[in-house]
């Protein structure tokens, strides 16, 4: 059984169809890449992932928590999203929290985790992230790279099933971009599932499983990522690819 | 014990309310047109210094924007005779009014000068404007139009504010309602329906300057 | 005619400047715990209370605070209840204080970005998680300048409660004016009482307005 899927997925913004009936299943320990041109609706499909958007229809199951239209509810989103880690373009860190309360603050509000235990898992979550020695740091004395880095510790800590990245490196300077996709090769490689989309399309082929191209609010074409990129089935993919260079 | 509202009175003090509410709107509309002026000749003497109007400046917008204006009012109605200044009711309130409203908008259009971007001016020098030209083109419209919801928010509270002036008879909205509830005994419906029509004037004043805004501050300077 | 030393005219202008201190503290406090009230009926999710909040807000900003203390003065003794000047004075000015200080809060929330709530929402904390965690004390931080600010306000709103008889600073000095024939020289000395009280509130509202503006 798949750890996340979905089916018959359906948004609409307005009179805008831009999920169109999608059917997604990630396995666990999957790393899953989503491309697509912008408006293709392939950060709109991650963020109905754990409920940041709502559906007009369809269903969406993680790990057995389930989310249906009619049945969005607040435990089941609450229930839903302990499973699910986001990971955003802007960090969106705490600004008036140091690193490792940012780390801390949910395990405690949330799973009510005694404030030294939560602090331990605080410092190995950054500790894996290579950022030990930052705890204390405020989010504004930190660069792009590091802040992006607390953000995925922060995610990590509540031990997510699956992890969602939102564009993770598009707001950082280029020479930033490098610490943060080895801090996701590294969770690849430890055997998270993760569901990215992002545009650095070379990373994207070397530690992704599965590669999704969405096009028009649709899987337009999906498989292994190597294979779709040597011979692509689809002439939008083709053509994606070709604007790529 | 049910009380029995009675608006009754109100057909045949129409006539004296709307004529409160014709002296209150022209308190407001003579008040706000020369308060605005008096603040864009405070936010320039401010903003560039001039001497000795801008350190002035600075002084009365201090002393008005942290005093009452009922006391400002006072001061002017019954402090000033003792100085040889006596003026009747409508000047003392219109000058009450123009005072606290100037020393606000000075403020208010100073925080909008500052905000201009250098480069705008630059571009505007490198195009061979004149002076007058650049600072009322590149200066004044762009920052009176950054401000304009402020400077209108500033005169709706001003107006709202001129309900005082009553307390001197000048003979506003407020003062009408005080006559006609002494005359009815009806003071609760008499200062209800009153309030109603502040309330009115205020969505009024809101929407004139909104209006006055897009007409007189957003368009383009014909050519 | 009874003679007036100017350590007289001061010492009751003392005694009223005490009481307009106290009126003001006791609105502040008071409209500030009623604000709080009205902010969060006003951006929950609610409709009700939400139509509710937006209401007192625009009663009270669109109409004059003379107005709202008769009518509440005159609209409490329909009840038939005796309210003292104090009471309609304290009351009127909680209520207006509130309308303000939560219209001033709300504009702190919503600029709190967006990610903010989102990140948050990720982490599976529920509405009042974030509110208490991430939401408001950012708020807190972005308020405390208008707030400041705002005090300043009503330390000169509580001027209006001389004219349904409260004898705060105002009233004394209208008293005084009437009995020594000085009104210059007694209206001067009640205007720099409130200077007094607010200048100093201007100022630091201005101080912490830059430096936020510095910290960013």
């Amino acid at each position: 059984m798949p750890l996340v899927s979905t089916n018959r997925l359906h948004k609409f913004f307005g009179t805008n169809h831009v999920l169109r009936g999608i059917k997604l299943d990630v396995e666990e320990g999957e790393v899953v890449t989503i491309v697509g041109r912008s408006g293709s609706g392939k950060s709109t499909l991650l963020r109905t992932l754990n409920g940041l958007e709502s559906i007009d229809d369809g269903v969406i199951e993680v790990d057995g928590a389930t989310l249906e239209v009619d049945r969005a509810d607040a435990s089941a989103l609450r229930n839903l999203r302990q499973k699910v880690g986001m990971v955003f373009q802007q960090f969106n860190l705490f600004p008036h929290l140091s690193a490792g309360q940012n780390v801390m603050l949910a395990p405690q509000v949330v799973k009510r985790t005694p404030k030294k235990e939560a602090e331990e898992i605080a410092r190995r979550m950054l500790e894996r992230v290579g950022l030990a020695e930052k705890f204390d740091a405020f989010p504004d004395q930190l660069s792009g790279g590091q802040q992006q880095r607390v953000a995925i510790a922060r995610a990590l800590a509540m031990s997510p099933r699956v992890l969602l990245c939102d564009e993770i490196t598009s707001a950082l300077d280029p020479e930033l971009v490098n610490e943060v996709l080895g801090v996701v090769r590294q969770l690849a490689g430890e055997g998270m599932t993760l569901i990215m989309v992002t545009h650095e399309m070379r990373f994207a082929r070397e530690v992704s499983d599965k590669l999704v191209f969405m096009h028009e609010g649709k899987i337009h074409e999906s498989g292994h990522p190597q294979a779709m990129f040597a011979k692509p089935a689809t002439a939008e993919f083709a053509s994606f690819i070709g604007s790529l260079n | 014990m049910a009380y029995h509202f009675d608006f009754t009175f109100v057909p045949d003090y129409a006539g004296m309310l709307a004529q409160g509410v014709a002296y209150t709107l022209g308190l407001t509309v003579v008040g706000g047109t020369l308060g605005i002026l008096i603040g864009i000749g405070g936010a320039v003497s401010r903003t560039w210094n001039v001497r000795p109007f801008g350190p002035l400046y600075g002084y009365y917008v201090e002393l008005f924007r942290n005093t009452p204006f009922l006391v400002q009012l006072f001061l002017i109605f019954f402090g000033l005779p003792s100085l040889g200044i006596k003026l009747a009711e409508w000047q003392a309130a219109i000058l009450a009014m123009v005072l606290n409203l100037g020393a606000y908008s000075t403020e208010i259009i100073r925080a909008g000068l500052q905000a201009t971007p250098r480069g705008q001016v630059e571009a505007a020098d490198s195009l061979a404007f004149t002076r007058w030209q650049v600072f009322l083109h590149v200066m004044l419209r762009p920052a009176l139009r950054k401000v304009w919801p402020a400077l209108s928010s500033q005169v709706v509270i001003t107006m709202l504010g001129s309900s005082v002036c009553s307390q001197i008879s000048a003979e506003e909205l407020t003062f009408v309602a005080n006559f006609i509830q002494s005359r009815n005994f009806r003071a609760f419906e008499t200062y209800f329906l009153t309030t109603a029509m502040y309330f009115g004037l205020a969505l009024l004043v809101r929407q004139a300057m909104h209006a006055i805004g897009r007409h007189l501050i957003v368009r383009r300077p014909s050519r | 005619m009874m003679t007036f030393s100017l350590w007289d005219i001061v010492r009751n202008l003392l005694i009223g400047g005490a009481l307009t201190l106290l009126l003001s503290l006791v609105a502040f406090a008071l409209g500030g715990a009623t604000g709080l009230l009205v902010l969060f009926a006003r951006i929950g999710k609610w409709r009700a209370p939400r139509a509710l909040a937006q209401m007192h807000i625009e009663l009270f900003q669109g109409t004059p605070l003379l107005l709202q203390l008769f009518t509440l003065f005159f609209g409490l003794s329909l009840f038939g209840l005796d309210v003292p000047a104090w009471l309609a004075a304290g009351l009127g000015l909680t209520l207006f204080t509130s309308a303000f200080l939560a219209e001033i809060w709300r504009g702190c929330v919503e600029a709190v970005p967006r990610g903010q709530w989102e990140a948050s929402a990720c982490l599976a904390m529920t509405y009042w998680e974030q509110m208490r965690h991430v939401i408001l004390p950012q708020a807190m931080r972005l308020s405390i300048a208008p707030t400041v600010g705002f005090a300043v306000q009503v330390v000169k709103g509580t001027a209006v409660t001389s004219i349904i008889g409260f004898a705060e600073l105002t009233k004394t000095g209208s008293m005084i004016a009437n009995a020594t024939f000085q009104p210059f020289l007694v209206y001067s000395l009640v205007a720099l009482g409130y200077f007094i009280l607010c200048y100093p509130l201007s100022r630091y509202a201005q101080a912490l307005e830059r430096s936020f503006h510095a910290a960013r």
